[in-house]
């Protein structure tokens, strides 16, 4: 199986003498392909420094990160963009739409970017709206369709260059628990179907039970780490809640 | 901490916000003083022979002055307010009393307002120096020019500066009061939605630009009325202006639309972006981008033709009086008096000296076939002989000594006409016609073969020469006798101040006595007093019409900041992104200026039939000196704008 991720302690440090804060201690995380990992812990455990240092939008203090083979350190702003559009997709709780264009135009702006000719790129539009049921709503603009549709074209968008690694940040964060249950279903389904590589940091214990592996995060160190195994996804979610109580702090978020 | 405390330290922490306020009211200041100095300075008027046309000319311009600057510190003031909304919601949310935050908006904009007036004066002070020698450089004066210190210019400009200031400070008090809380809190997400293209506006846009345009370039009629004038230019106007706001309306939406219909070029890399960012602004855009258009076609062709007039002076002067001094020979006494007064001044010793015989004769007018304009001079001058005659050989020997090199040949039947100055007749007005010379005993036949550019003579209305063959003119010499003309060409004659002065003296109605000096001077300081204060106007236009732009990117900048960001997660290059803002920026700050300089040209054509002085002279060059000067600054306001926006967008 092929490693997508490989990251050696990793640190990162806020602030400067007298007042620093370490926001994330010497983490070592390994994802290989077709896994679905989940991030969880309390507020300020260091999630989502973690996923936008994964993410190359932020740079850690020291260690080393591979990602599809490449140490993703050192890169020059050029390069990491480059990278950034051909090797990674994102998945944000604010969807991150752009209100300028429409539905279809804001999934095929990674393909547009990348110079894909546009027959390909009208075929892989088509595919993917309909794994996400947004064919009819392609001519609208973001500010005309509802939440749960504007994370499923965000969805769309983040996997329409066949990412090596989706990162979604609090995906379901801003949506109705029947937008969530069908967002988790097809991110589901992606990896599942089409061997997506998912990194997904999350709050809540629901949305955690849908991954295959759950890390947890405290004061900026891996807490523990749970594997679902061949158990239902109702366990699962039994035992991402027991983690969570006794890890502290993130149960307020669960109840 | 007293109001007044938290209002300087608003100054202070918002200083980013404010500098471009600031700097836009500092210009406005520092502008105003200085012409208002320049008005005031008693060297100036001095120095200037006409300085009674001069006061009003400056009267004029600072009335327009103040109202521009007023519309313009308004503008910026309203721009930076909105930016502040949010801030100003703050406030209010954090529980100061509405009463307490429109009193902190007023100190805030007052103490602004004086730290500028204080530091416009004196950068005003200084410049209105450098602008006092511009001047008489730009007059031919030669006068010192000391430093000194207007104390009226200081008033005048805090008078009006303190008005409008505490006008802007109430409208700061009143801000709180106008608006519901909800209401700043949404300031800056009025959502876009993207704009129909109408078939219909653009069309209208079309006709209405198209029909303004014929109007302006079609013929005037023979006779211009002045009713008809104004009718005209009062349609033409209206139709630019209609026809400007429709264009950007529709027309740009259209262009927009179009690139997006090329699938295959608008799905390829930024366009996507660029274009689509173009579209969702195009409605707020449509009226700034017709005053920036409209403006600039105004500032542009007053430069342009002021500056063509200006240019063309020197040209213009050598026209209309080839000679240094010039007169009709009315008795030897008069005559010597003139040669001695001439040859006295031995700074600028004589060149040329010449005797030019000149026969006036009448025309037959039951003759058909003699050209419109001199059947016009005949019969205005019925009881005249309005038409000169000056043999072949006598021409080019003047051509000749005055280092032309346009001769003559005719044989003896043929005429070349010289080119009446002031009017637009060419050859083709003469080809094929003839003129019959009435003479005590009999009349000649004389065909037009030519038309002359080079003058000989003094300009005096009517200004009708024929040049006819030696032979022709020694026949009618024996009937008539010829008038002479002494004429005198002197080295460096654009400064003959004293000698010409002492000539007009002795000049009368009957020796026609005109010298170089006097028409190339009075030229000079109308159009060179015109030249500085329209230069100077347009200055003020052009910074206004860029600031304007300029600000309307920062606005738009600011509210796009989330969606580049948004870009740069999903990987898109900071190179990519600005590449993208040049294009962008280059469509909204061409197109408008594209569209002045098509106003302009037109405009540029009216005014070179209407302004005698313009007619028949090439004014290319000095058109394309204020178009390039106009374009440069104008490009660097873009690339501010190409920076700026970049700085906030993609830090």
């Amino acid at each position: 199986m092929k490693t997508v991720v490989e990251a050696k302690r990793i640190k990162k440090v806020y602030g400067a003498k007298g007042n620093m804060f370490t926001a994330l201690d010497e983490i070592d995380l390994t994802i290989v392909e077709g896994e679905f990992v989940g991030i969880m812990g309390p507020s300020g455990a260091g999630k989502s420094t973690l996923l936008n240092v994964l993410a190359t939008i932020d740079q850690p203090t020291s260690g080393d990160i591979v990602i599809d083979g490449i140490s993703i350190l050192n890169m020059n702003e050029e390069r990491l963009s480059r990278f950034r559009r051909d090797n990674l997709g994102f998945l944000f709780q604010d969807y991150n739409l752009l209100d300028t264009l429409t539905v279809k135009e804001n999934i095929i702006l990674p393909l547009a970017l990348a110079k894909v000719n546009i027959k390909e790129l009208e075929q892989r539009v088509n595919e993917i709206a309909d794994t996400f049921g947004i064919r009819p709503i392609l001519e609208k603009y973001p500010y005309q369709i509802s939440g749960g549709q504007k994370q499923r074209t965000a969805a769309s968008r983040a996997i329409i260059s066949n990412p090596s690694l989706l990162l979604a940040d609090e995906p379901t964060g801003a949506l109705d628990s029947k937008s969530a249950t069908d967002l988790l279903e097809s991110l589901k389904g992606l990896n599942e179907q089409r061997k997506a590589t998912v990194l997904m940091v999350t709050h809540d214990a629901f949305a955690a039970s849908y991954c295959k592996r759950v890390l947890f995060i405290k004061d900026g160190k891996i807490f523990t780490e749970l594997v679902k195994g061949n158990v239902s996804r109702k366990e699962f979610f039994n035992k991402v809640l027991d983690v969570l109580a006794v890890l502290g702090g993130g149960t307020n978020d669960v109840i | 901490m007293t109001l007044f405390s938290i209002a300087r330290k608003n100054i202070k922490g918002n200083f980013q916000n404010y500098v471009i306020y600031f700097l836009s009211m500092l210009l406005s200041v520092v502008i105003y003083f200085t012409f208002v100095s320049l008005q005031y300075s008693k060297e100036i008027q001095r120095s200037i022979e006409l300085s009674k046309s001069m006061q009003t000319t400056f009267m004029v311009a600072s009335v327009v002055l103040i109202l521009f600057v007023a519309v313009f510190i308004l503008y910026s003031n309203s721009f930076f307010m909105k930016r502040r909304k949010k801030e100003i919601g703050l406030y209010s949310l954090l529980g100061v009393r509405k009463k307490k935050i429109g009193q902190m908006l007023f100190y805030e904009n007052l103490i602004m307002g004086a730290v500028v007036l204080i530091t416009g004066i004196f950068l005003g002070t200084l410049l209105s120096k450098l602008f006092s020698m511009m001047l008489i450089k730009l007059l031919g004066s030669e006068v010192e020019v000391d430093f000194t210190i207007s104390l009226e210019a200081i008033i005048n400009t805090s008078i009006v500066f303190a008005i409008l200031i505490l006008f802007t400070s109430i409208q700061g008090y009143r801000l709180i009061y106008r608006f519901q809380l909800i209401e700043l809190f949404r300031a800056e997400k009025e959502g876009e939605e993207a704009p129909k293209a109408s078939i219909i506006t653009a069309g209208l846009a079309i006709v209405f630009l198209a029909i303004s345009y014929w109007l302006a370039l079609k013929p005037f009629p023979a006779e211009l009325t002045n009713q008809y004038f104004f009718t005209l230019l009062s349609s033409i106007l209206v139709g630019i202006v209609i026809g400007t706001y429709l264009l950007f309306r529709s027309v740009t939406v259209f262009m927009l639309k179009m690139a997006q219909k090329n699938k295959t070029r608008y799905y390829r890399g930024m366009n996507l972006i660029g274009t689509s960012h173009l579209m969702y602004r195009i409605k707020g855009n449509a009226r700034t981008f017709s005053i920036i258009a409209l403006l600039s076609a105004i500032t542009l062709s007053a430069i342009s033709i002021i500056f063509s007039q200006y240019y063309s002076n020197s040209i213009h002067a050598n026209q209309a009086t080839p000679f240094s001094y010039t007169h009709l020979s009315t008795g030897k006494a008069i005559d010597e008096k003139v040669e001695s007064i001439i040859t006295a001044d031995k700074e600028h010793p004589v060149i040329t000296q010449m005797s030019i015989p000149v026969i006036k004769v009448g025309l037959d007018s039951s003759d058909t076939t003699v050209p419109n304009y001199l059947a016009h001079i005949t019969k205005e001058f019925a009881n005249e002989k309005p038409v000169k005659l000056v043999s072949e050989s006598t021409y080019n020997k003047v051509v000749k000594e005055l280092e032309r090199d346009e001769t003559v040949q005719l044989s003896r039947k043929e005429a070349a006409v010289i080119q009446p100055l002031y009017t637009d007749e060419t050859f083709s007005d003469y080809k094929g016609y003839s003129i019959s010379i009435k003479l005590p005993k009999d009349t000649r036949k004389l065909e037009f073969v030519e038309m002359l550019d080079d003058r000989i003579m003094s300009w005096s209305y009517p200004d009708v020469y024929v040049v006819v063959s030696d032979s022709m003119y020694t026949d009618i010499e024996n009937q008539l006798t010829p008038i002479i003309f002494k004429a005198y060409d002197v080295a460096d004659q654009k400064d003959t101040k004293e000698t010409s002065g002492k000539l007009n003296k002795l000049a009368t109605e009957e020796n026609q006595l005109s010298t170089f000096y006097t028409g190339y001077k009075e030229g000079l300081e109308g159009t060179g007093l015109f030249l500085f204060t329209f230069g100077f106007l347009g200055l003020v236009f052009l910074a206004a019409t860029g600031s304007m732009i300029y600000f309307k990117q920062l606005t738009e900048a600011n509210s796009d900041k989330g969606r580049y960001e948004i870009l740069r997660k999903i990987g898109v290059s900071k190179k990519e992104i600005r590449s993208s803002i040049v294009k962008q920026l280059f469509f909204v700050f061409a197109l408008p200026l594209a569209v002045g300089i098509m106003h302009c040209i037109v405009i540029i054509e009216i005014c070179t039939n209407l302004l005698s002085n313009l007619i028949g002279v090439n004014i290319t060059l000095p058109i394309l000196i204020s178009m390039s000067a106009y374009i440069i600054i104008y490009l660097i306001y873009y690339m501010f704008a190409v920076n700026s926006y970049n700085k906030i967008v993609n830090r």
